[in-house]
């Protein structure tokens, strides 16, 4: 005949003792440690300034690529001023917008882990550094490029025809100079003495 | 870095483990300390997050930038003219480049607000399909919850009715059994 059951038999095993212990001590330590850090982090996604940072790199990105070589032909232009001021707002909005997703990312990120749900490891003030750069920003840059490039030109072409005519110029001051002295032959005159030294291209027959 | 120095035996030996009498008391304890932590730390925090999908904060931002810029920009031309003697530029020119500037600046207050406004929208959605898909979370916990909450209450009222129905044939044998003794059936 079977015995009467024994509470002792229904009590829990060494084992489950051990288990329901280590998980009571993890969830203190979890409380004491990992707790502290997401509120930590809470409070970061809060109230960082996230934008401040983005906002103020892509400042800085619009003043290098804009303004780092001065020059006469943009000082003179109509547009370079309100083109500059385009570019900046642009750049600016595109921190602003950085620095906003940043932040929320972030934000969603604590509520995700707050929730007992999985969020990405990844910071977001790390990406909102990374500004990418507006088509405003490129059109100025392209527009400036374009007009230091032409004035380059212009002050290259403008030296090498001012090179030309000194050349002419002394070439026909030797007209009269004894002992070979006299390359006045070679000399161009007119708007050719622009265009070409007088020692390659100069005649007789500018005379 | 991990610094195996600071080991202290005595701190994690395993022997200052607490003993868990009730494991259901005990979960049960923490279950309700979660939930007030959660309370506590996050729900603000939460509602704030919520309320952050009508955000205008870039609208506004953007608002502000374009005169601001504006000046920047017209300082900037203006230390260049200083820098190159007058540039050699006439007071119509000067005029027509503060009306660019005047222009430019209308242009891109208009220009601006209306990109930020599409951007805000963008951040603001993609917030609100982050919060939506919490909130999914959130509720299909709360669903597993009361469902075993449910189930088990269920369970313990069907053991119960089990248990009565059984009680019951159990005395209807034993009085059965009772009278077939007395009369000796």
């Amino acid at each position: 005949m079977s015995s009467k059951p024994k509470a002792s038999e229904y009590s829990a095993s060494e084992s489950e003792k051990a288990t329901a212990s280590i998980a009571l001590a993890d969830k203190q330590y979890f409380k004491d440690k990992y707790l502290p850090k997401l509120t930590e982090l809470r409070d970061r996604s809060s109230n960082e300034n996230y934008q401040g940072v983005a906002r103020g790199r892509a400042q800085a990105d619009t003043m290098q690529a804009l303004t780092n070589r001065p020059s006469l032909a943009a000082t003179r232009s109509v547009d370079a001023s309100a083109d500059r001021a385009a570019a900046a707002g642009s750049q600016l909005l595109q921190g602003s917008l950085q620095g906003l997703a940043a932040q929320r990312g972030d934000q969603i990120n604590v509520l995700k882990q707050a929730r007992g749900m999985a969020a990405d490891a990844t910071s977001g003030l790390s990406r909102a550094a990374k500004i990418s750069t507006t088509k405003n920003l490129q059109f100025a840059q392209a527009k400036q490029n374009r007009r230091n490039a032409n004035f380059a030109m212009g002050t290259k072409l403008a030296a090498g025809a001012i090179g030309n005519v000194q050349q002419n110029t002394l070439a026909a001051a030797t007209k009269g100079q004894t002992n070979g002295g006299d390359v006045s032959k070679y000399a161009n005159k007119g708007f050719k003495s622009f265009i070409a030294p007088g020692s390659i291209f100069g005649t007789d027959s500018n005379d | 870095m991990y610094d195996n120095s600071r080991r202290k035996e005595d701190r994690f030996s395993i022997s200052n483990l607490a003993t868990v009498d009730n494991p259901e008391d005990t979960f049960a304890n923490i279950t309700r300390g979660d939930y007030e932590d959660y309370l506590k730390n996050f729900r603000s925090f939460e509602d704030q997050l919520l309320d952050a999908t009508n955000d205008t904060s870039l609208i506004d931002q953007a608002r502000e930038d374009a005169p601001e810029q504006a000046k920047i920009s017209a300082g900037i031309q203006k230390r260049n003219i200083e820098r190159y003697g007058g540039a050699g530029l006439s007071n119509a020119q000067r005029q027509e480049q503060a009306r660019a500037g005047q222009r430019g600046q209308a242009l891109n207050l208009a220009g601006n607000v209306n990109n930020a406004r599409v951007e805000q929208r963008s951040v603001n959605d993609a917030l609100l399909k982050e919060l939506i898909g919490v909130g999914q979370g959130v509720n299909q916990n709360a669903l597993s919850g009361l469902g075993d909450a449910s189930a088990m209450s269920a369970q313990r009222a069907a053991a119960y009715k089990n248990a009565k129905s059984q009680h019951h044939s159990n005395m209807v044998g034993l009085g059965g059994a009772v009278i077939g003794a007395i009369f000796g059936i």
